[in-house]
């Protein structure tokens, strides 16, 4: 590997009082290097484009600058930190002509991995964690929007994910830029890329963002690509032309309730077939919005909002199968793993929500109020089981609030705030933001969890 | 632990095939040796594009020409696994031979009925001494070949840069008269650097940036699409090609001094 900017070398920058030590190069792509640097003894990323870039993209600069003084929409976006064009001084030390110029953003945690290593099955991501990761991805996109922005050219390439927690990061944020305003060059990823983008008959913006996130979720969820189907399977030689019939000319969702000819094949499409009966009807009522009215009709597409709503709502449905341990979302009899005939959950039932009792799920604020947009990074109460029997469950106190439980006996006691009590024992909850009451299935009140599914 | 349903992913082949003069002026200022250092230290750069593509079962193969052509590597071989055994240089150009080994190769079958493009890669020094423009018309009736990302690196001032460019085919997308061989008209190629005409390489350094770029970016553009850029260009060819290689410390020339 050449690196444009030398590993060791102190480099200083127009307007930027420190200088800057490049550790090391961690990466190139088609627009330029990634190189670790330290400023202030403080660990940084650098991305510095080649020249073939900054030349076909003469708004570049401007779009970072912008993007730099209106700061990061939100936790989810490695966001530029700032633009740096080497000194006088600096100049002969950077091996490429024009040097150009890059700029420092946030470096990407330990931990996050790329998100194609979950698509190819390479890393331990649940079902569960799609969900979130999704939701946060619908997050983070709601969040750049309603600043006015938009990103453009979301792929599969640009997001990192966390397992264990879904949480995760979206990088290249270089061609974000004002709705509308069209101040670049990007057009997207075909196969992310809005259909009226591929086909140059629109400029990519906020509405075909929305298509773009819901291929993304999509992925994510089903580990499988929404337009592939017999129609790409009738494809020879996969190539440029190819891919703008599939994802162009004549698109077709894969579960397109009315149009069947791109129906997954049930051996090679099995990714597919499989997850997508897993989620409930209202998650795949907004993909069928997106790829059905709205691949067309760019303003008939799922809103992030929505999304974000619908994600939420589909993991408050998380339960656990009794015997293996795998989650479903209340849509199958019987787990899809070990095929164990499902029992109805008990309930939490909130002032605007229903949250499966079951270990990991949590209470937000979301569920008591109306207006609070979705969250779930800060949990009230999560459900946790018991450490020294994993199938007692306790509703632990994340709030910094004191709590009436009210037991099934009637006895009255204070949670405070990092206690939990034994969800078995309770009956009804005051919080500081509402009451919270059990629900035991009707069915499933007597007889055992297990053979009491309903067929 | 809850986990992900493990189910089998949907993926096609790329077959990646290079094309390796070995003649015997390929001993000649090691350019044998850097040719196989080129290959060897790209095998990890592109198992990581491999890796990056899960859509795409990236498989090599390659073809030695000297007096006779031979697969060198026959057995589509995936990028992780593949062992480089280092080639020898002796003979003469049998480049026609080779065209016709690899279209026996690219006939369906043996190739599959669903693949990503193939990705061709001719590496010469010389002018054939065989009959080139025969084996280039048997590849070019493979409709294989005719997908194929087709690409010429030419070793020092000696190497035919007419034939290469006819490989390739015409560098400047012009439609062909039915039944026409590409660049059989003669025409020379153009100055100045582009992935659609041969490629230069006038030292080591050159010839590994090359195979890198062969190996890596353009394996990744015909894996998988990537981003796109608006520009007034048009595309040539099936498959948008990724920049060439920036040269490093003097951009206007070709990269180092002029050693073949």
């Amino acid at each position: 590997m050449t690196w444009i900017l030398p590993e060791g070398a102190w480099l200083q920058f127009e307007a930027f009082s420190t200088p800057v030590q490049v550790v090391r190069g961690l990466g190139s792509g088609s627009q330029g290097q990634v190189y670790e640097v330290a400023v202030q003894n403080e660990a940084l990323a650098l991305k510095w484009y080649l020249p073939s870039c900054i030349a076909r993209d003469p708004h570049l600069e401007r779009r970072l600058a912008e993007s730099i003084r209106t700061t990061a929409p939100n936790q989810h976006f490695l966001w530029p930190i700032a633009l740096l064009h080497p000194t006088a001084d600096s100049l002969p030390l950077v091996r490429c002509r024009p040097a150009g110029f890059g700029y420092l953003m946030p470096l990407r945690p330990a931990g996050y991995v790329a998100a194609v290593e979950h698509i190819a099955g390479r890393i331990a991501f649940s079902l569960g964690e799609a969900l979130r990761a999704a939701f946060h991805l619908a997050e983070a996109f709601h969040a750049l929007h309603s600043k006015g922005l938009c990103y453009k050219d979301i792929s599969l390439g640009n997001l990192f994910l966390e397992p264990g927690s879904g949480r995760i990061l979206i990088c290249d944020n270089d061609n974000v830029d004002v709705d509308g305003r069209d101040l670049g060059s990007v057009l997207g990823t075909p196969g992310f890329m809005a259909p009226e983008i591929l086909m140059r008959q629109a400029k990519p913006g906020a509405d075909s963002d929305l298509f773009s996130l819901a291929v993304l979720i999509f992925r994510l969820l089903t580990r499988h690509d929404p337009l592939k189907g017999k129609l790409e399977l009738a494809i020879r030689c996969l190539d440029e032309p190819a891919r703008r019939r599939l994802y162009g000319e004549d698109p077709v969702f894969i579960f397109d309730p009315d149009d069947a000819r791109n129906r997954p094949d049930p051996e090679l499409h099995q990714a597919a077939l499989v997850t997508w009966p897993l989620y409930p009807s209202d998650l795949q009522a907004l993909f069928l919005q997106t790829f059905v009215a709205g691949l067309k009709a760019p303003s008939r597409r799922a809103l992030t909002g929505q999304w974000q709503e619908v994600l939420a709502r589909s993991l408050d449905r998380r339960q656990l199968c009794g015997v293996c341990g795998q989650e479903t979302f209340g849509t199958q009899p019987a787990c899809w793993h070990c095929h164990t005939p499902l029992a109805a959950p008990p309930l939490l039932h909130t002032p605007h929500a229903a949250v499966v009792v079951s270990a990991g799920n949590a209470l937000h604020a979301h569920h008591f109020n109306k207006r609070e947009l979705p969250a779930l990074d800060r949990p009230l109460a999560r459900i946790d089981p018991h450490p020294g029997d994993p199938a007692l469950l306790g509703l632990r106190n994340l709030s910094d609030r004191a709590w009436r439980a009210e037991l099934a006996d009637g006895r009255m006691l204070t949670l405070d705030p990092g206690r939990s009590c034994n969800l078995a024992g309770l009956r009804r909850l005051e919080t500081h933001l509402g009451s919270v009451s059990l629900s035991q299935p009707a069915a499933a009140a007597t007889a055992g969890p297990l053979r009491e599914s309903a067929p | 632990m809850p986990s992900f349903p493990n189910v089998k992913l949907a993926s096609r082949p790329l077959h990646f095939i290079y094309l390796c003069d070995c003649s015997g002026s390929m001993a000649a200022q090691g350019k044998m040796q850097a040719l196989n250092q080129a290959i060897r230290q790209s095998l990890p750069g592109m198992a990581n594009v491999a890796r990056d593509n899960p859509e795409a079962r990236v498989l090599v193969r390659a073809v030695r020409f000297a007096d006779r052509a031979h697969w060198h590597i026959s057995e589509p071989t995936p990028v992780e696994q593949l062992v480089w055994t280092d080639l020898q240089a002796g003979g003469v150009t049998a480049m026609g031979e080779a065209l016709e080994l690899v279209a026996a190769q690219l006939a369906a079958p043996p190739m599959e009925q669903r693949a990503l493009p193939p990705v061709l890669v001719l590496i010469s020094d010389g002018q054939p001494t065989d009959d080139f423009e025969a084996g280039l018309r048997k590849l070019m009736r493979q409709p294989w070949a005719q997908k194929a990302v087709r690409l010429a690196i030419a070793l020092g001032h000696d190497a035919d840069l007419e034939v290469l460019q006819a490989f390739i085919g015409p560098a400047s997308g012009a439609v062909l008269p039915a039944g026409e061989v590409p660049g059989a008209s003669g025409e020379m190629p153009r100055a100045g650097r582009s992935p659609r005409r041969p490629l230069q390489a006038s030292n080591a350094t050159a010839l590994a940036q090359y195979i890198q770029w062969a190996s890596t970016a353009v394996v990744g553009a015909a894996s998988m699409p990537t981003s796109r850029v608006g520009s007034p260009e048009i595309a040539e060819g099936n498959i948008p090609l990724p920049d060439l290689p920036p040269t490093a410390i003097d951009p206007m020339d070709d990269i180092g001094p002029v050693v073949w």
